[in-house]
């Protein structure tokens, strides 16, 4: 820890501004301060940082409580509100139903899944069984993991490890009778990714997943089950 | 290694739960709201201390998180720090308009924040760094226990303790890093392990 890049007693005089920086408690001329140290500080930077963490952490202690009764349906009808205008048109039809049905019909279940959803393994099932996941290949390792949703709308999304260049990529897919979609693009850095979209055709109709390099290599293939 | 999906909700991660909220599947909402519910609601009422406030409060983050969803970047920290983060942001926000009085640090939810015992099920909840830092928080002297707890829970400023602990500024300043500097100790060798 003797690895000054500027003046010990400055880094030592900052400590404490620094520490309720990471607490996000700092304001003001202090705190321009600090930040403006911090820039040219390598040492303090990286102090920073692990503060940050340590504040994080102290917030996942917080006792956790069971919300108002409600609360669910509540949330469900404030999401609804400030969704987009294509599910406007159902408002006035939804407005007339309970909470109970007004979340399960935002949320997308069935009231009577809804009602059992917490009590049973085979209910939670049900529920993901149209979530598919199979791993993402290349020369016979695995790069890392594919998902398919058959929701609505159908999504996929990936997450890669290791093993794979920096740079972009393109996701594209394969489907039942042979045609060719590209999902979407995103980076890669380092070889790590997670990343997601919407697909535009059925998820039952997707074959293969592929990620392509920016020169036209494939880096990885996925195959789904049929 | 095909496999279809047959283990339970709970084997979901957090990104992926983030990645059907960001395309508007609406299952993977209600999966991550019953995930998430009783912590973000649990720290918004420790920090608030008005359960309507805090219900308040943990809505509107929600609502937060399901509009950022699409920008959650896993590299920049966990699905669950961005989302306590959040709740706490908005919940000393929502003290600041809406009253003058801060919480009473004697309320039930600080004091069991405050309390050196150790919940049976914090192992099943907690990665290593979490459980460690909880250690560390209890063995704190309780002058710096409460400071650390009353600027990274509650968002008071060196100068707000100061005056509610009727103690010197530099006093205040010094406890909060001090505390923080044993924190830092513990979750630095989670970490490392
Ligand atoms: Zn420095």
């Amino acid at each position: 820890m003797s690895d000054y890049t500027t003046e010990p007693t400055r880094c030592e005089a900052m400590q404490e501004d620094l520490t309720e920086l990471a607490l996000g408690t700092l304001s003001g001329r202090s705190r321009s301060e600090v930040l403006d140290h911090v820039e040219s500080c390598s040492r303090c930077q990286s102090e920073l940082e692990w503060l940050s963490i340590v504040a994080d952490t102290v917030l996942q202690l917080a006792p956790e409580a069971e919300p108002p009764v409600g609360f669910e349906s509540r949330l469900a009808e404030r999401l609804r509100g400030s969704s987009d205008v294509r599910r406007l048109k159902h408002r006035r039809r939804a407005s007339v139903l309970t909470a109970a049905a007004l979340l399960a019909a935002v949320l997308g279940f069935g009231l009577g899944t809804l009602v059992t959803a917490r009590s049973t393994d085979n209910v939670s099932q049900t529920k993901t069984a149209n979530l598919i996941s199979t791993s993402l290949n290349s020369q016979g390792h695995v790069l890392g993991e594919v998902f398919v949703s058959a929701g609505n709308p159908a999504w996929m999304f990936m997450t890669i490890d290791s093993g794979t260049p920096s740079g972009v990529v393109w996701c594209e897919v394969t489907l039942t009778g042979g045609r060719v979609e590209t999902i979407g693009q995103f980076n890669l850095s380092g070889g790590y990714a997670a990343w997601g979209a919407p697909l535009k055709s059925p998820a039952g109709q997707v074959r293969t997943a592929r990620l392509i390099a920016a020169n036209g290599t494939v880096l990885a293939s996925a195959i789904l089950p049929a | 290694m095909n496999r279809r999906w047959s283990r339970g909700e709970d084997d979901i991660s957090d990104e992926l739960l983030l990645s059907g909220m960001a395309v508007g599947d609406d299952r993977a909402g209600l999966v991550f709201v019953r995930r998430y519910q009783r912590r973000l609601f649990g720290l918004a009422l420790g920090i608030v201390g008005d359960t309507g406030l805090a219900e308040d409060v943990a809505q509107e983050a929600f609502m937060r998180i399901f509009r950022h969803a699409p920008v959650f970047d896993a590299r920049r920290g966990s699905v669950a720090t961005w989302t306590l983060t959040i709740t706490r942001n908005l919940a000393i926000d929502a003290l600041r308009v809406r009253r003058a009085v801060p919480t009473d640090p004697q309320d039930r939810v600080f004091q069991e924040l405050m309390s050196n015992r150790r919940q049976p099920d914090d192992a099943a909840l907690t990665s290593d760094a979490v459980g460690r830092a909880k250690a560390a928080l209890a063995g704190l002297p309780i002058e710096q226990r409460r400071a650390v707890v009353l600027a990274a829970m509650y968002g008071r400023t060196a100068a707000e303790i100061a005056a509610e602990e009727a103690i010197p500024l530099g006093t205040a300043k010094s406890r909060i890093r001090l505390g923080m500097a044993k924190l830092r100790e513990a979750v630095v060798i989670a970490e490392a392990l």
